[in-house]
C-alpha cells in the first residue's frame, strides 16, 4: 500500500514506523485527520479512544463521517472508515472516556507515541499526567477557527501541559446568578442551571431560586422578606425544584408565573439588594410584551434575530413540554444532559435567558449569540485541523527516529504576522517549568483559602478543580492523618467541617495523592482571612516558600517525600479528624463535579 | 391564558452543520462560499486533500481537471481513491469520492489536459473563483498563470515532493473589507461628536441620576463629562499624554458615588470607564493606508471596469471630503457594556442612526458612479459592510508567476538575497524548481528511476537556475541527494500539512475575508522549518 514512501523515508523512520503503537486521544476533528495520516504512513498499530457521538454539527470537518452516522461511536465509526482505505491496519477503538482504570498507566506504557486531539482541559490535564507517569511523549494538538498549535509534552524534556498556570475557568458568585445578573452571561448561567434543576442532574449548587444568605441583602430588608415568607434557612424552596414542576406536570404557564413572576416579587422583597440597582420587574403570562407584534421580517438565518418576550415564552413552553418528553421516556431516575447542539436544550436556555434578561432590564441577545456564550463555542473548521494534524503526524516521525529537538511547539496564525511567520515555532524545546505542581520532581504548591470557612467538601473541590484530579487522597504531612479518602463514604462525614475545625492551620502541609494517575502534590495552606473560596498559589503568582527543613520522624533518608503510613501514626486526640486504614483496591473514579457556577463544561472546545 | 403553540424558530439543517464554523465568517460568509466554484488541475494526494477541506465547510461547486490513470502508487497515498479505482481516471474517481463528503456541493470532472483547454477554450477557466494547480509543467505554469493573470482569476500554485512543500499565491488585485483585525479600535467619536450624540451626551447629567441608577450609566458617557469637567482647566485640548490620561482618570474616581461612611461604592461601569481611558479617548483620525487607497489613481480614475471595492473607495473618498468632515463614516458598533437597556440602547441607537445616514451618504454616491459609468448596481448591504470596515480595508496587489518563472532582474535578486539568509528555505524553492526543469528535460521526476545517475543531473538543473540569477553554486549537495531520494513522492502527512494550507487560503480568497498569504510559503519538512515570500 504505502510501498512508495518506504523509499522516501530512510530505513530508521521506516523501521521505526513499522515497530511502532500509537495511542490517539479522541476521534474530532484533529482525531480523524491524525488517524487518516497515520493510516496512509503506513503506522500499522493504533488504537483511538473517544467518549463521544456524532453530531450534524461535526460534519463541517471531521471527514471521517458521514450524516448516516450520527449518534454512532465517534472512535468505532472513524476505525471502520479508516479501515475501509487500508484494511491491513490493526486500529482497536474505544468508545470510552480516557479518564477512566480501565487505562491506567501500564495502558499508557505500551504506546511509543500518545497523540492528543481533544477538546477540553479536563482531559488533557488527565493524559498529560498519565503520560509523565507512564514516561511517553504526548504530542499535544489544539485548533481555534484558523489558528492552532502543535507541542510535543515529553518528561524531564519538555514543559508540561500544566508548567505554566492556564487561565481560570471565568466564574461568578452563586448570588450575582440568583440575585442580581447585570449581564447577559449571568442570565445564561441561570438559565443553565434551571435546566439541570428541571430536567438535569440535580446540584444543589446550582439553585436558581433567590438566594436570602447574599450578604449584601442582609439586614432590617432582607430579615423582614425572609419572615414574611416564613422560612428558616437560606432557600425559599423546601420541596426540590424539579418536585414541584413534575408536581404541575411542567405546565408552562405555573413555572413562568413562579420563575419570573413570585421569584422576582420576593427578590424586590430584598430591599436592600435595589437601594443601588435598578430593581427587576416580574412579568405575568397573559401580558409579555411583543404578544401583538407581527413576527418581524428578517434576514438571515432564524435563530439571528432576537426574539420578543412574548416569543420567548412560547419557546419556553414547548421546550418545556419537549424536555418533559423526552424525561419521561428515560428509565426512572435518569436525566437529561444539557446540549448545545440539541434543540430543545438550546430552546429552553435562549428563552428563559432572554425573559430573565428583559427582567433585569439587561440586554437580550439571539439564540445564535447565547449558543455560543452558553457553549462557549469556539469555531472549528476542517483545513486547520488538517495543518495542526498533518504537522502532528510529522512530528511523530521525528520523535520516532529520535530527533526530539526538532519537535518543537509551533503556532499556526490567522494570518502572517509583521515577521513574515505563518507558523511561529519555538526555537528549541521548552524546558520543565522546575515549580510546575505537576511534573516537577517533587511536585508543591500552595492553597490560599479561609481555613475558619473552608469546608473539607470544598477542599475536595479545590483538588478536583484546581488541581485536575480525579479522586483524591489527602494526608497530614507528617502525621499520616487521612483528610480526605476516595473511597466512597469515608470520610463523607466530615465534608461540612472546616479545615480549621479538623485541626488544620496556617502553614500545615497535606500530601494529596491521585491513585489513577499516579500523582501526588504536596500541598501548603496558607490561611487568608480575605478569599471566599480558594485560590492556588503557584509559582507563577508569589515565589514558592523553600520546602520545609524538618522532616518527619518516619522520613526515611531525606532523599524521597517520605509517604506516610497513615494507620501507623494516631491522630491527637484534640483532634478531630478520623483516621482511616489505608486499603489497597483501586478506587473508583467519580466524575468531578463542580460546586463554583461555570460558564460552560468546556473550557475550550478545541476541535 | 395563551395557548403556546410550539413553532420554535427552527434551525435549519444546514445552519446546524455549519454552525462551527459560520461562526467564524459568517453567513455572508457562507453565502460567499457556496457560490464559489474551485477548479482543481491534477487529483494527487495534495489535490484531493486541498479539495476535502473545501467540500467538507460547503464550497458552491468544484471541477477536477486530470488527465491521468489511477495507479497503485496513487491509490497507496491519496485517501480519495479506492483498490477499484485502478485503471479508471483519477480526477473523475476522486471527485465521486470527494462529493461523498457533503452532497451539497457540485462537482464536475474534466479529462483533457489542461494545455489543451488553454488551447482550444482559454474562456473554460472564467468561471472559477479560485483555480489550484500542482504537479505542471514549466510550460503550463507559464502559459495558466498568464492566462489567470489576464482574465483576473486568484490561482495557487502548489507542489509537495518527499519533505518539501511550496504553495505560490497570485492574485492581480484582491481586496478584503473583513480583515477581522484581533484588536480592534472602537469608534466612538467622543472627541468629535455628531450632532445627534453631541446633544445626547450633553444633556445627560451624572449628578441627577438616582443612585440605583448610577451604576447603570454607560460608561461612553462617564469618560465624556470626565473630558468636559477636564476641558474647563484645559480648553481647546485633548487627553493625549500618560499625565492628562490620568488627570481624566483622577476625575472617573470623583463622579464615584460614596456611601454613608465615605467610601466609594463598587460600580463596575465606572471601573470600565478607568479601563477604557487609554483606548476610548484615542482622537478620531483618517488612516494613512485608507487615505492612500482613496487617492490611488483605481480609485480616482474609474472607469466601467472599476470594480466594486474602487467604486465604493471613490464614493468614500467623496463623502470624506464633503460631508464626513475629513473623517470615516460612523461604524455604529457599541462595544459591550454595564449598562441599563434603556441607556444602552438609546446609545446604541444614536451611534447606528448617524452609521446609517453615513452609509446612505455613500451608497447614493455609488448609485451615481454606477449611473455615470453604466456599471453593475452594487446593492446596499455591501456598501454597508463597507462602510462598518472603511478603517482596515486591505488590498493586495500581486504578481504574475509567469513572470517569476522568467527569473527577470527584481525577481532574481530577490530570490538571490534570500539565498544569503542563515536559515535559507529560498534553497527549497531553487530545488522545486529545479526539480520540475529536470521533469520538463526528463519526464520524469529526478531519482524516479535511477537515483545515482539523477544526482548529476539535477544538479546541473540547480546550477543553471542559480547561474540565471547570478548566484554561485550550492556549497553542498545534501538537499540535491535528498530532493534524489525522495523520487518524486508524495508523503502523505506533507500533503495533508499543505493541503490544509492551500485550503485555508483559498477559503480566505473566497470568502473575501481575512488576510490571505501574500504571496509564497515554504516548508521543509526534515527542518519542520517553514517561510513566506513576497515575489
Amino acid at each position: 500500500m504505502v510501498a512508495r514512501v518506504a523509499g522516501v523515508f530512510d530505513e530508521k523512520l521506516t523501521e521505526a514506523i513499522a515497530n511502532s503503537k500509537i495511542l490517539v486521544v479522541g476521534a474530532g476533528g484533529i482525531g480523524c485527520e491524525i488517524l487518516k495520516n497515520l493510516v496512509l504512513t503506513g503506522f500499522p498499530q493504533i488504537e483511538i479512544i473517544d467518549l463521544d457521538t456524532i453530531d450534524v454539527s461535526n460534519l463541517n470537518r471531521q471527514f471521517l463521517f458521514h450524516k448516516e452516522h450520527v449518534g454512532k461511536s465517534k472512535a468505532q465509526v472513524a476505525k471502520d472508515s479508516a479501515l475501509s482505505f487500508n484494511p491491513n491496519v490493526n486500529i482497536i477503538a474505544h468508545h470510552d472516556s480516557v479518564i477512566s482504570n480501565d487505562y491506567g498507566v501500564s495502558y499508557f506504557k505500551q504506546f511509543n507515541i500518545v497523540m492528543n486531539a481533544l477538546d477540553n482541559r479536563v482531559a488533557r490535564n488527565h493524559v498529560n499526567r498519565m503520560c509523565l507517569a507512564a514516561n511517553v511523549p504526548l504530542i499535544e494538538t489544539g485548533t481555534a477557527g484558523y489558528a492552532g498549535q502543535v507541542e510535543l509534552i515529553k518528561k524531564g524534556l519538555t514543559q508540561c501541559y500544566e508548567c505554566q498556570p492556564k487561565a481560570p475557568q471565568k466564574t461568578f458568585p452563586g448570588c450575582t446568578i440568583r440575585n442580581t445578573p447585570s449581564e447577559p452571561i449571568h442570565c445564561i448561567v441561570w438559565a443553565k442551571h434551571l435546566f439541570n434543576q428541571l430536567f438535569g442532574e440535580e446540584d444543589p449548587d446550582q439553585d436558581v431560586s433567590p438566594d436570602t444568605a447574599d450578604p449584601e441583602a442582609a439586614g432590617e430588608a432582607g430579615a423582614s422578606a425572609l419572615s414574611s415568607e416564613g422560612t428558616t434557612s437560606g432557600n425559599v424552596e423546601r420541596k426540590s425544584t424539579r418536585q414541584w414542576a413534575a408536581d404541575t406536570n411542567y405546565d408552562a404557564e405555573k413555572l413562568f408565573t413562579k420563575l419570573f413572576g413570585d421569584d422576582i416579587r420576593y427578590l424586590l422583597s430584598m430591599e436592600n439588594l435595589w437601594k443601588k440597582r435598578r430593581p427587576p420587574t416580574p412579568l405575568t403570562w397573559d401580558n409579555l410584551p411583543g404578544k401583538d407584534d407581527t413576527p418581524a421580517q428578517h434576514s438571515g438565518l432564524p435563530d439571528q434575530r432576537v426574539w420578543s418576550v412574548h416569543e420567548c415564552a412560547q419557546v419556553f413552553a414547548a421546550s418545556c413540554k419537549a424536555l418533559q418528553a423526552d424525561l419521561a421516556g428515560r428509565p426512572e431516575g435518569d436525566h437529561l444532559v444539557w446540549d448545545k447542539d440539541e434543540k430543545s436544550a438550546m430552546d429552553f436556555v435562549t428563552a428563559c435567558a432572554n425573559i430573565r434578561a428583559y427582567i433585569f432590564n439587561i440586554p437580550t441577545k439571539s439564540r445564535f449569540e447565547i449558543k455560543s456564550m452558553a457553549g462557549n463555542i469556539i469555531p472549528a473548521i476542517a483545513t486547520a485541523n488538517a495543518i495542526v494534524a498533518g504537522l502532528a503526524v510529522l512530528r511523530a516521525q521525528s520523535i520516532l527516529r529520535g530527533h526530539l529537538a526538532a519537535a518543537t511547539s509551533v503556532y499556526l496564525r490567522p494570518k502572517v504576522n509583521h515577521r513574515g511567520q505563518l507558523f511561529v515555532p519555538e526555537k528549541t524545546l521548552t524546558p520543565p517549568n522546575p515549580k510546575c505542581y505537576v511534573c516537577a520532581p517533587k511536585p508543591e504548591v500552595g492553597l490560599a483559602c479561609n481555613l475558619k470557612s473552608l469546608t473539607l467538601k470544598e477542599l475536595t473541590t479545590a483538588f478536583k478543580d484546581g488541581l485536575n484530579m480525579q479522586a483524591p487522597d489527602a494526608t497530614v504531612e507528617g502525621k499520616g492523618l487521612v483528610v480526605l479518602s476516595s473511597e466512597p463514604g469515608e470520610t463523607d462525614h466530615n465534608n461540612d467541617k472546616t479545615l480549621e475545625q479538623i485541626g488544620l492551620n496556617d502553614g500545615c502541609a497535606l500530601l494529596v495523592d491521585d491513585f489513577l494517575q499516579n500523582y501526588e502534590v504536596r500541598v501548603r495552606l496558607q490561611q487568608e482571612d480575605e478569599e471566599k473560596t480558594w485560590r492556588l498559589v503557584t509559582d507563577a503568582d508569589a515565589p514558592m516558600p523553600a520546602p520545609k527543613e524538618e522532616k518527619p520522624a518516619n522520613g526515611s533518608n531525606g532523599a524521597d517525600e517520605p509517604k506516610p503510613g497513615p494507620s501507623r501514626t494516631r491522630a491527637d486526640s484534640d483532634s478531630d479528624m478520623e483516621i482511616i486504614e489505608e486499603d489497597e483496591d483501586e478506587t473508583t473514579v467519580k466524575p468531578p463535579k463542580r460546586r463554583r457556577t461555570e460558564m460552560s463544561d468546556e473550557v475550550v472546545e478545541l476541535c | 391564558m395563551a395557548s403556546p403553540s410550539p413553532k420554535s424558530p427552527e434551525q435549519n439543517e444546514k445552519s446546524k452543520q455549519y454552525d462551527r464554523q459560520l461562526r467564524l465568517w459568517g453567513d455572508h460568509g457562507q453565502a460567499a462560499l457556496e457560490n464559489g466554484h474551485i477548479c482543481l488541475i491534477n487529483a494527487n494526494a495534495l489535490g484531493t486533500e486541498i479539495i476535502k477541506s473545501i467540500v467538507l465547510p460547503g464550497v458552491g461547486s468544484v471541477t477536477i481537471i486530470d488527465e491521468n490513470i489511477v495507479s497503485d502508487e496513487d491509490i497507496g497515498s491519496n485517501f480519495f481513491l479506492e483498490c477499484s479505482s485502478k485503471g479508471l481516471n483519477r480526477g473523475s474517481e476522486a471527485l465521486r469520492l470527494l462529493l461523498e463528503l457533503n452532497p451539497a456541493v457540485q462537482g464536475h470532472a474534466v479529462q483533457e489536459p489542461p494545455d489543451q483547454i488553454l488551447k482550444e477554450n482559454p474562456e473554460f477557466f472564467k468561471s472559477f473563483s479560485v483555480v489550484i494547480a500542482s504537479s505542471l509543467s514549466e510550460r503550463t505554469i507559464q502559459d495558466l498563470s498568464q492566462h489567470l493573470w489576464d482574465i483576473n482569476i486568484p490561482f495557487i500554485l502548489c507542489r509537495s515532493v518527499g519533505f518539501l512543500s511550496l504553495f505560490r499565491i497570485q492574485l492581480k488585485e484582491h481586496a478584503v473589507i473583513e480583515t477581522h483585525p484581533e484588536n480592534e479600535q472602537v469608534d466612538l467619536r467622543l472627541d468629535v461628536p455628531f450632532q445627534t450624540l453631541a446633544d445626547y451626551l450633553n444633556g445627560f447629567d451624572i449628578d441627577a441620576v438616582e443612585l440605583k441608577d448610577h451604576g447603570h450609566i454607560p460608561w461612553i458617557i462617564i469618560l465624556y463629562k470626565a473630558v468636559q469637567k477636564w476641558q474647563i482647566t484645559n480648553p481647546n485640548s485633548w487627553p493625549m499624554s500618560r499625565k492628562e490620561k490620568n488627570e481624566i482618570r483622577s476625575i472617573v474616581q470623583e463622579f464615584i458615588r460614596k456611601d454613608e461612611n465615605g467610601v466609594p461604592i463598587n460600580e463596575e461601569n465606572f471601573e470600565e470607564a478607568l479601563r477604557a481611558v487609554n483606548t476610548a479617548l484615542l482622537p478620531t483620525f483618517l488612516p494613512v493606508k485608507i487615505q492612500e487607497l482613496i487617492y490611488s489613481s483605481s480609485a480616482t480614475n474609474l472607469n466601467k471596469d472599476s470594480s466594486p471595492f474602487w467604486i465604493m473607495c471613490s464614493a468614500l473618498r467623496g463623502f470624506i471630503e464633503a460631508e464626513g468632515k475629513g473623517k470615516l463614516p460612523v461604524r455604529g458598533v457599541l462595544p459591550d457594556m454595564t449598562a441599563s437597556t434603556e441607556h444602552y440602547i438609546k446609545l446604541q441607537n444614536i451611534y447606528r442612526a448617524q452609521a446609517v445616514i453615513d452609509a446612505e451618504i455613500i451608497y447614493r454616491k455609488v448609485q451615481q458612479i454606477v449611473a455615470q459609468l453604466h456599471c453593475e448596481s452594487i446593492s446596499e448591504a455591501d456598501v454597508k459592510l463597507f462602510c462598518r470596515h472603511t478603517h482596515d480595508l486591505y488590498l493586495i496587489k500581486g504578481t504574475c508567476i509567469a513572470t517569476e518563472y522568467q527569473l527577470g532582474g527584481s525577481v532574481a535578486s530577490y530570490i538571490a538575497r534570500y539565498l544569503e539568509e542563515p536559515d535559507v528555505m529560498m534553497v527549497h524553492y531553487i530545488l522545486l524548481r529545479a526539480a520540475e526543469m529536470f521533469r520538463s528535460e526528463h519526464n520524469r521526476a529526478p531519482g524516479d528511476w535511477e537515483p545515482e545517475a539523477d544526482i548529476a543531473k539535477l544538479k546541473t538543473c540547480v546550477t543553471k537556475l542559480l547561474s540565471d540569477i547570478s548566484c554561485s553554486p550550492f556549497p553542498k549537495d545534501d538537499h540535491i541527494h535528498e530532493m534524489c531520494r525522495y523520487g518524486g513522492a508524495e508523503i502523505h502527512s506533507v500533503s495533508a500539512f499543505l493541503g490544509g494550507c492551500v485550503a485555508q487560503e483559498a477559503i480566505k480568497i473566497v470568502t473575501k475575508q481575512y488576510k490571505p498569504v501574500n504571496n509564497m510559503f515554504i516548508y521543509d519538512g526534515a527542518s519542520t522549518n517553514t517561510a513566506t515570500f513576497t515575489f
